[in-house]
């Protein structure tokens, strides 16, 4: 699996080993998090192309995956869980995500000759940071700012609820009802992992 | 003062087991026929509807409080994990414009029983006296009708009620609270060490989480999810600090009920009831009183929907004056990459506060000003900050892989209240077929200053304590305003006891009702003014 990092920053770590200590209701949720049912769906066969390679592009996912963001995202766009506001500028958040995937495709055909999923990474990359770099000037008639700020709401939202990407960033997870003993600087719990060369060359933080 | 437990027993209904939720006590709670006029309805169980239930009940009042959320189990319903928290917010449909729109949902907006309480962070302030008065004495905002001598009384009821834990305050009234101070994680040390270094005057607390157990609460087991709905019942919400003493009073909870018109009478001028949705299907509730604590969106909201002949323009609007002079605060926040390991989401997210900055400095080019205080932001969160930079992808990952590092402080800065700053009715409809709130906001140039500032100062802390690389989001927290009290109805929606100018048997008690916000977190102040308004509509004071 290739990974963003040039190694893992805290070795070994593993947050499921300490489910047993969570209440009951948060570790069935965060079991079901690792195993999706996959039946919800919401791209057709076309936009999911896209959505996929998008969404993969936006959280550092290719080669393999960590986290199963596309199939998340569906679930949460069909199950029509919104934050609660929409920007009145853009649609309704399920339709910006229908309508950004297939003009990701049109873009991509007009300047690559390739559907969005064909394009290299590098392609991929250049015409998103266009989008995130656009300005207040519309994208397809859509205000780019907002499209951005969506996308990577809901993006990061999925990744970042799922115990391997807790792992990554040394985050244990739920903590009831045991709570925590050692706050404070540079203090650790026992179940928590120490890094591997924190403040060394190759740290993953330049 | 009566002691706590003789006035408001809450915290001795709840069980002594270590479960959440007294499910006696709920399923023996008094039910009201709808062909029954009830004293009064309160619509919302938040800050301002629970404490006003509470109180009503005690007194013997017939009483009916309407959520449009669940009555909460935190036992079942809550879970101690970020994402799956979402369901605490109100996630119903909402548009936001302006030329600084502010998110709503999470960031401010709760939905069920508690209100926005079970989400906040559990910082509770008090307002400082120069908060009721800031045209007088800066030219800006608004005078209250009311004085900080009206309010203190109830402070210090509703601090012993919550209760609050902080050091002795020395900003604004100097005062104590009535449970000692938390010990501190890594990120309050950080805060306590960088302001030492510049010579900046912090304090622990004040938070609404009990230090110590508390009639049948638990102690906090510091486990840094207090955004998510404190399991443990060790931090304060009206779910378990007003609700089970209002129930043991015979007041009814109608969860899973949204009201969508308070009905008044054309003739009388009177409200006589409120109607309501619940399953799909609508009933009318008749009542003496009615009562509206929707919080600073629902409520202009449901008035404006609530138009009739008499009021063509929406309930209490004569002037135009409903859903105007809607404030957020300025909510920048600054994280600082520390060579330690914080581990930030230990311990509580609210932790220690300065209210250095909160008076309006003469020597500054701005009116008013901020406060600063501890923030822990769990993994979800902290992508926003990064994000916020413009990192994404391979880039944003490698910088998440450094969360360990980082401490993060938050500031409150007060923006002015501005008349085009308001809630009005959107065309979109949510799924009962009621126009949707829309949000517009603007900030002002007094604003834009305070904004600045506050993250100058946010990064003289941490560099202070040692952080090398900061970096800032800009934000918004909070919500008050948009039905605010006035002396008389050319000026506001209230007056000095909550009464609507329009209709005489009609309150709002909620954060819509404030006039100015202060640099504090409002929930301390929105339960106080409620629960004056409860003595002064009882007779009591």
């Amino acid at each position: 699996m290739s990974t963003p990092l040039p190694y893992p920053r805290f070795p070994g770590f593993d947050v499921m080993s300490q489910a047993g200590h969570w209440d009951e209701v948060t570790r069935q949720l965060v079991e079901d998090r690792l195993e999706p049912d996959g039946g919800a769906s919401f791209f057709s066969r076309l936009e999911r192309r896209a959505a996929g390679a998008l969404v993969d592009r936006l959280t550092g996912q290719d080669g393999g995956q960590l986290v199963p963001v596309l199939q998340m995202l569906e679930d949460r766009l069909a199950s029509g869980s919104t934050d609660g506001w929409h920007h009145q500028r853009l649609p309704q958040d399920a339709e910006v995500w229908r309508r950004t995937v297939l003009h990701l495709d049109a873009d991509a055909q007009a300047i690559h000759g390739a559907d969005f999923a064909d394009c290299t990474a590098d392609q991929q990359d250049g015409l998103l940071e266009g989008i995130r770099t656009q300005g207040d000037e519309p994208w397809h008639g859509l205000w780019a700012p907002g499209i951005w700020n969506l996308w990577m709401r809901y993006v990061c939202s999925a990744f970042y609820s799922h115990p391997r990407a807790w792992e990554e960033i040394g985050f244990p997870g739920p903590a009831f009802p045991r709570g925590y003993k050692n706050t404070g600087l540079d203090r650790r719990e026992p179940f928590e992992v120490a890094q591997a060369h924190p403040e060394q060359e190759g740290d993953p933080h330049p | 003062m009566s002691s706590v437990r003789e006035r408001n027993e809450s915290a001795w209904l709840l069980p002594a087991d270590g479960s959440s939720t007294n499910h006696a006590l709920r399923e023996g709670m008094r039910r009201y026929p709808t062909s029954q006029t009830v004293d009064a309805v309160v619509v919302g169980c938040g800050a301002g509807g629970a404490t006003m239930l509470q109180r009503l009940a005690r007194r013997g009042w017939k009483v009916v409080g309407f959520d449009a959320g669940p009555f909460w189990d935190p036992d079942k319903d809550w879970v101690s994990d970020e994402a799956g928290s979402h369901q605490l917010f109100w996630n119903e449909p909402r548009v936001i414009s302006g030329a600084d729109p502010v998110p709503l949902g999470s960031n401010n907006s709760g939905r069920g029983v508690g209100g926005s309480m079970v989400h906040f962070a559990g910082y509770a302030p008090r307002f400082h006296p120069s908060d009721l008065r800031t045209y007088s004495l800066d030219g800006v905002g608004a005078d209250w009708p009311l004085e900080y001598a009206d309010l203190e009384p109830y402070y210090e009821q509703i601090e012993a009620e919550l209760p609050v834990a902080g050091e002795p305050w020395p900003w604004g009234k100097p005062h104590s609270y009535p449970h000692r101070p938390h010990p501190v994680g890594g990120n309050g040390e950080v805060f306590q060490r960088g302001a030492e270094a510049i010579g900046l005057r912090t304090a622990v607390g004040p938070v609404a989480i009990a230090n110590g157990r508390f009639g049948h609460r638990n102690h906090c087991i510091y486990r840094g999810f207090c955004l998510q709905g404190c399991k443990v019942n060790a931090k304060a919400s009206p779910l378990i600090t007003h609700i089970p003493d209002a129930l043991e009073h015979g007041a009814e909870i109608r969860a899973d009920s949204m009201v969508t018109r308070v009905v008044v009478d054309e003739h009388t001028g009177r409200a006589v009831g409120v109607e309501y949705v619940h399953d799909g299907v609508g009933h009318f509730q008749p009542a003496d009183v009615v009562i509206v604590a929707g919080y600073s969106i629902e409520t202009p909201r449901l008035l404006l929907n609530s138009a009739s002949r008499r009021f063509p323009d929406g309930l209490c609007n004569d002037f135009d004056l409903v859903g105007r002079y809607l404030m957020v605060q300025g909510a920048p926040q600054t994280a600082g990459r520390m060579e330690q390991e914080v581990r930030m989401y230990k311990a509580p997210p609210p932790e220690v506060s300065t209210e250095e900055y909160y008076e309006t400095d003469p020597t500054r080019p701005y009116k008013r000003g901020y406060s600063i205080q501890t923030v822990s932001p769990l993994p979800i969160t902290w992508s926003e900050h990064l994000t916020a930079q413009g990192y994404w992808g391979a880039e944003l990952r490698r910088r998440m892989s450094d969360y360990v590092h980082w401490a993060s402080l938050g500031a409150l800065c007060e923006l002015l209240p501005q008349a085009g700053n308001r809630v009005t009715l959107d065309e979109q409809k949510d799924r009962h077929g009621l126009p949707v709130a829309n949000f517009s906001y603007s900030m002002c140039d007094n604003d834009r200053h305070l904004l600045k500032a506050a993250q100058s100062t946010m990064e003289d802390v941490l560099h202070g304590a040692g952080a090398g690389e900061t970096v800032t989001i800009q934000r918004f927290a909070h919500l008050v305003g948009g039905a605010r009290m006035a002396t008389s109805e050319r000026e506001g929606v209230v007056d000095a006891d909550c009464r609507s100018f329009a209709v005489e048997n009609l309150y709002l008690t909620d954060g819509s009702v404030l006039p100015t916000q202060g640099s504090a977190n409002p929930a301390l102040t929105i339960m106080a003014v409620a629960a004056r308004a409860a003595d002064r509509l009882t007779g009591a004071a």
